[in-house]
Order: structure tokens, then sequence, then C-alpha cells
């Protein structure tokens, strides 16, 4: 039985004493604990940000990227080799920002990986500009009067796109947040976690406290994941509540399983037969 | 005297000059004859104007004709601007129910035959029809293609053409022609490929089983080419969203343990400069093709260039090692496929291989063999290579600079690969000591990867004066040096396919031995050039230097070169 403790890695963190990403990254661990995924079994990704050094602070295989490109990177990975449960931390800035076209194209492809975006509403790396989800009027050292755009609404915009499992954590639910990664992981298709994050340092607005006051657990409160109506309301706080939990799911084919070719196991694994490609190069 | 006969096709895009220029092409392949055909077309679907250059021989070609013998020209634009080309003796068909005909200007009404056949559409079956028939060709050499063309279509679309062949024959019955030549009944002298097939097909023998693209002239028709072996072969092409995405995907592909290749044209490949980077840092082994164009920006989308030579040696920011070559001829160009995803592995490096519009785009025969290799060496590690799978480094300092490579999720070694500094383990790190030995590591791989750097070929190499270039300018130099030599200039050629790293000591040696050498490059600035000056300290006396978008003519270099030399 692999254990949480079996991630427990011993590379120095880096991360500001208080932030949320401690939450998520425990989270992390019980959920590949509760799949009894070794560390040796699992492959992480992840682009350029506080969120994205997550995959150095537990023990995995991982590839730390370019700043909006993890998606990509991990579609490549993906195709190579399907086998491979592949799991992708982003910011708000990286993913929904920098790169916000290859989140639309994973949602389109389908590609099955589980994607978690730390979502604390500011850039942390680069020491608090406003975010691609910071609240309009949102006031930072360069955004003096407020962050002049509105936010976006990324639960929102994945289930416009036909995303098909779409779910909304919080760093601080830390028991919602791994069941939340296990059921994206287990899930067939791409799987968006958009995780509440708090930036203890950069962001004083929606802290822990405000935070407490304003989640609620949806999937114990008779919230069924099929119900896209339902779900597109949830997408969109209202009342000062934000509904966490898994917002919608539906069965979806994956990226790898709508290849023929793939079929026959992963590209990697499959045969290269020299002689047919000769027979083939000599007839073309 | 042998054969040596250029047929140009012209009309508006959308009027199928691309079909009936492969029509003849296939028709004279199937004879046993050699050709190159060139494709001259605007970024436009429907008018502009457009044509294709087919060039006719009994020894191989690997440059176009300036001499047009028979021009085909299905509107009034084609004979308007291309009658200055016509050499002596030839002749133009022009698709023209006006009759007239005089003694260089042929009235065919090819449309109206073409209708008459059943349809309009076939007017490229009768221009072709009627050309080959001027040309000497026996009435089999067309039909043997149109068979194999339409010979599964449905019922009449064969017979249709047929017709539509031979209703262009009888049209051109009796008539004349200068340059007719009697056609070999041989058989085909090798393969009938086109630049961007070649290398497709190269990358299938390299065992390239992942490609990302995203659509850009002219480098599109590589993964079209690859992408019609994805039934055949553990291979998956993939459109991504953009360059930056078809460029991480094929790092994140190659990564976790297949072979893979991106390919695309200069503003693309500034797209992917960043993942050029990573790959670099992360020693990911990757392909890149890039096609080049005229740029800046947009520049000229179909049209040729060899004009990214700076930008592929510095692109993206600070060193790090990678390789650049650049093929000259069908069969290198095939072999270079192979040999850049051997080098990618082998040293953990990207590879760029620059090609152009005009390589990609044009048809030719390759007549050697295109042998797959026998094996495919990964340079990949695994547990049981390892004294303690748990303590596996994937970055470790090593003598040569090429630390061992395993996958990851292929065993208990765990795979830590950050585009950050790192230290050996992978792990992102600050320190000075790990900052240098990261970096040193990565340009000692220069030593290893110099030393596979081949000289770049020569033709005439002890001549008084020589003729420098790059990639695929090889067929048009060497012809040009044919040409300076018939005219009693002592002239030989160096082509260089391996660039970068970049093969000083056999370079200077060359260059030595001649007394003065001059750049031939499309380009406005004799990019090699200053490079050869930067590597070497030889200066080239004079450049050959096109830069308009269309490709050289073997005697614009001859006649440029024979002018330095008067007043040298």
């Amino acid at each position: 039985m692999v254990e949480a403790a079996d991630y427990q890695c011993d590379f120095e963190n880096k991360w500001c004493p208080g932030c949320g990403n401690f939450g998520i990254v425990n989270a992390m661990k019980d959920a590949l604990a509760a799949l009894d995924l070794p560390p040796e079994k699992v492959l992480l990704v992840s682009g350029i940000g506080q969120a994205a050094k997550t995959p150095h602070f537990l023990k995995c295989n991982f590839f730390h990227g370019l700043h909006g490109r993890a998606l990509a990177v991990a579609t490549g990975a993906k195709i190579a080799n399907h086998d491979i449960p592949v799991l992708v931390n982003m910011g708000d800035g990286d993913c929904y920002g920098e790169g916000g076209n290859h989140f639309l194209a994973a949602i389109r492809r389908n590609i099955d990986v589980t994607l978690l975006v730390h979502d604390n509403r500011v850039y942390g790396l680069t020491k608090g500009q406003a975010s691609p989800t910071s609240d309009r009027g949102f006031v930072t050292r360069i955004q003096a009067e407020g962050a002049r755009s509105d936010p976006m609404n990324p639960v929102a915009l994945a289930l416009s796109q036909g995303a098909g499992f779409v779910a909304r954590g919080y760093c601080g639910s830390k028991e919602q947040l791994g069941d939340l990664i296990r059921q994206g992981l287990e899930y067939p298709g791409f799987s968006l976690i958009d995780i509440l994050q708090v930036c203890v340092s950069f962001n004083h607005v929606n802290t822990y406290d405000w935070y407490r006051e304003r989640v609620f657990d949806i999937n114990g409160n008779g919230h069924q994941p099929g119900d896209l109506q339902a779900a597109m309301k949830y997408a969109h706080p209202e009342g000062g509540r934000i509904p966490t939990g898994l917002i919608y799911r539906k069965e979806t084919v994956p990226f790898t399983q709508r290849i023929p070719r793939l079929n026959a196991g992963p590209l990697l694994g499959q045969k290269y037969d020299r002689d047919k490609v000769q027979g083939l190069i000599q007839g073309a | 005297m042998g054969i040596d006969v250029t047929v140009k096709i012209g009309g508006e895009a959308g009027q199928g000059i691309q079909t009936v220029g492969e029509l003849l092409a296939r028709a004279c392949y199937q004879s046993g004859l050699y050709l190159m055909a060139v494709n001259d077309f605007e970024s436009r679907i429907r008018g502009g104007h457009s044509f294709m250059q087919l060039r006719i021989s009994d020894r191989p070609v690997m440059a176009p004709d300036h001499r047009v013998h028979l021009l085909i020209a299905l509107n009034e634009r084609t004979l308007q601007t291309h009658r200055s080309e016509i050499a002596e003796g030839g002749r133009v068909l022009f698709d023209s129910e006006a009759g007239g005909s005089d003694q260089s200007v042929l009235h065919v009404p090819v449309t109206k035959l073409a209708r008459e056949a059943g349809g309009r559409i076939m007017a490229n079956t009768v221009a072709a029809g009627a050309c080959l028939a001027m040309l000497g060709a026996p009435d089999k050499a067309l039909e043997q293609v149109l068979r194999q063309r339409f010979g599964d279509k449905k019922t009449g679309v064969l017979e249709n053409n047929l017709k539509a062949a031979k209703s262009g024959v009888e049209a051109v019955a009796g008539v004349s022609f200068d340059w007719a030549f009697q056609w070999p009944d041989k058989a085909p002298a090798g393969k009938l490929l086109s630049g961007a097939r070649v290398l497709a097909l190269g990358a299938l023998a390299a065992e390239c089983r992942f490609a990302a693209f995203y659509p850009m002239s002219p480098a599109t028709d590589v993964m079209v080419n690859l992408s019609g072996f994805e039934t055949q072969l553990p291979l998956v092409v993939e459109q991504a969203e953009g360059e930056i995405a078809a460029v991480n995907m094929v790092i994140g592909a190659s990564f976790a343990g297949v072979r893979a290749m991106t390919a695309t044209s200069g503003g693309g490949f500034a797209l992917m400069s960043e993942g050029l980077g990573l790959a670099g840092i992360t020693e990911t082994p990757i392909v890149i093709i890039n096609s080049q164009r005229p740029g800046p920006a947009t520049g000229l989308p179909t049209r040729t260039a060899q004009a990214d030579l700076r930008f592929m040696l510095h692109a993206a920011q600070d060193d790090f090692p990678r390789f650049i070559l650049a093929p000259g001829s069908l069969e290198s160009a095939f072999e270079t496929m192979v040999r850049a995803f051997a080098l990618a592995d082998k040293h953990q490096v990207p590879v760029i291989v620059a090609t152009d519009q005009y390589f990609n785009d044009s048809l030719a025969i390759a007549d050697k063999t295109l042998e797959v290799p026998e094996h495919v060496d990964r340079h990949i590690v695994g547990d049981a290579d390892m004294e303690d799978p748990a303590a596996y480094k994937r970055f470790v300092f090593t003598d040569s600079g090429v630390s061992p490579r395993a996958l990851p999720c292929n065993g208990r070694a765990l795979v830590m690969v950050s585009g950050n500094e790192h230290q050996e383990d992978g792990h992102i790190s600050e320190r000075i000591s790990d900052r240098i030995g990261q970096m040193d590591k990565r340009q000692r791989k220069f030593e290893g990867m110099q030393k596979e750097m081949r000289a770049p070929e020569t033709v005439y190499p002890d001549s008084r004066v020589l003729l420098v270039g790059w990639g695929s300018t090889a067929g048009m130099i060497r012809e040009s040096v044919e040409m300076l030599r018939d005219g009693g200039v002592d002239a030989g050629a160096v082509c260089f396919t391996d660039i970068w790293p970049f093969p000083e000591t056999e370079v200077t040696e060359i260059l030595d031995r001649c007394q003065r050498f001059y750049m031939v490059e499309q380009n406005a600035t004799a990019q090699l050039g200053w490079l050869i000056r930067e590597r070497t300290g030889r200066k080239f006396a004079q450049a050959v230097l096109k830069y308009d978008g269309r490709p050289f003519f073997p005697l614009e270099i001859a006649d440029k070169v024979k002018a330095c030399e008067e007043v040298s």
C-alpha cells in the first residue's frame, strides 16, 4: 500500500510560510496514495510560477517547463505513453493567461490529464500583479487604481466548452480537495480542478478568513454532477457564497482513445518494423 | 548533346497548373527520364498567376533552367509574362479558340476540346496530351499515367480523360518542334519525390513516432506526407493549436520516450524559440524542420529564401548546443533526417534541419536507394543499467556533457527535469556551482558534436576560385560551376550540409587551397559568408545574392561570378 508519506521529498521547499500551496500538495499526496500509485508511476507536468514549482516538493517524475505551456508538454507525453497518469500543476496566470489557448485546446482534445489550477487570483512569483481571475478593482502596486479588466470564470468557461470533468476546490478543504484530485485522476478524459488558493503575501483580499465565510460543499448538499444546468448555476458564485466540489461530470471519449493507432497500446511500446518501413518507403 | 528541355505551364491559381505539371512529370519519369519540377505560385487559392517549370533530361538534374523551350499558356497573362523567356526554336502552346498560329505561338483550343471530351476540368489532360505530343512522346506515356491516376475512379472518368488526351495529341498533329526528342523506353530512373515527401520518408526511416505542427507554408506538406503513414506505422501526427504548442508537445513526447519532430517556417520557428531553449536546457532530443521563406514577419509566404541562418544559430536566449543541418539534394535530405534524429538522441540536443520553399515544393528524382538504417540506437537507460535506480540523477556531471537518459515511469528511477537551472537530480537550483556545472556540462557537448560534423561537399576543390553555398542551392551551384568551366573559368563548388557546430578545420583547409571564393546565397547579406569569416577568418571575395523569393538559375550565378572574375 502506498502512503501519503511515500511522496515525502527532502528537497527544500521554497514557498512562503502559510501558502495555500501546502494544502494542495498534501491533498495531492492523499489522492495519489488513495489510488495506490507509487511516485515512480506518476508524471507531474508544470508551467512557471509558484504553483508550477509543486512537482519539486513531492517525490515523483516531473517535467517543469515553460510559462503557460504545461498542457502542451503533457499532451505530447500522454500521446507518447498513455498508460502514464499525468497531473498538471499551473497557476491562474500560467494557465488562464499565458496558456489560455492551450487550456481551450486541452478541453477540445479531452486529453486524459488532470489539471490543477492553483487559482490565487494574483501573480505570486513576480510579486503581486493582477491575474486573469483577479476582481476588477483589485489593487496592486502596478494596478494602483485597481485592475481594469473583469475576471474570467474558468469553471464556466470549461463548462461552456464541453469539458467532461469540472471541479472547484479550496486549498483549505484538504479532504474534499484530495477526493476531487483522486476523482480527476480516475476520470477518463480531461479533468479541471480550479483550486481556490490563498496567497498570504500578495492577495490580502481573498484570505483564508474571506474564503472560510464563503465556500460550501455542493456534493454533500444534493448536487448531481450530471446536471449541466445546475452546474452552470454553481459555476457562477452568487450571494457572496462560493460553491465547491465536483460541479460537472459526464462520460466522454478521451483523446488517446480517439486515435485508432493507440488502441494497440502506448505509442512508446509499439513494435517498429524496420522491414515494413523500408517497404513503405520503397513504394512511396 | 543529351536531352535538356524545359516546359513551363502557367495560368491562374485553381486552373490546375500543378495537375498538368504532375501528369507531365509522371509521364517523363515512367519513360526513364530525369526531371525537376519547380513550383512558383502566389499566396492565393484562386486567380493570380502561377506556374510550374519542368526540366526534362536524360541526366540527373537538380536545378531549374532559365530557358523555356515549350510554354503552355493557359491564359493571356502567362503568354505576356513569359514570352521573353522562350529559347531559340521554342514554342508557345496557347489556350485559344482564335486560331492564327504563328511561328512561335500555337493556338490550341484546350478548354473547348476539354468540354467536348466531357468537361472543362479535363483541360489539364488536353494540355498534357498536346505538350507530350509536341515533345515527341509516345501516346502510351500519358495513357499509362492516366490509367494509374483515374483507373479506380467511377466509370467514365478514365475514358473521358483518355479522350481528352487524344484530342490534345491530335490538335498538334503535324506541328514541328525543334526541341522534340527521341523518348527512351526505360524503367524509371529512381523515385519521383518532392522535397517535403522525402523529408517525411526520412523521418519514418528514423523511427519518428510523433509529430506536431501548426499549418504554415511551405512546411505543411512535410506533415501532410507524414500523416499518410499514420494508419500503417506506430506514428501519431497532431495539428497543434499553434507553433508554441507544437514544439512543447514534441518536447513532451520526446521526454516520455518517442522520437518526435515538428516542421515550420520562419514565423513559426520564431514562435518556437522559447521551446528550442527548453529542449536545450532540459537536454530533450527534438528535430525541427525550418522550411525557410522570405521574411521578416509574413514576408513572401509561398516563396523561397535561405535567410534564417543567423536566426537558427542564435534563436532562444543564452548559449546551448544545437545542430543545424541543411541538405542539398533529395538523397541528402533523407539521410539528413535519419542523422538528425540519431544526433538528437545521442547528444540530447535539438536539431534544426534547414530547408526552404524551393526544396520542399519541387519534384525531382532520387536515384539512390533510400535505405532505412538497420538499427536505431536510442541511447536510453533503464533500471538494469543502474547500480541504484533510486539514486538516478538525470543531469549528472559527465566528461562528455551527456548524462544517461532514463524515461519517466519506466522503472524505479525518477526522472526529474526542469527548464529552470537545476542541480544534477533535476531540482531547481540557483547555487553557483550548479549553474556553472550545468552550463559547462551542456557546453562540453560541443566537442563530441563537432566530431560528428562533415566537411562540405566539394566539386573541383583544386580550382582557382570556389563558389560556396549551403542547403538547397547545391544543384544550382554545381551546374553554374560547369558553365563557368565551359567558359574558361577555373571554378569549383563547396556545398555545406553540416553548418553547426561549424566544421572549422575542414572548411579552413578547403578554402586555403583556392585563390578566392564567392558566396552564393539566397539572402541579402551572405549570412554563411560572414559565419565563415567568424569561424575561420577567411573572407569571401564577393557574394552572389538573390533575395527576391525565386530560386537561382545556374546561369545567373555563373554570369555574376564571371563578371566579378573579369574585373579582378
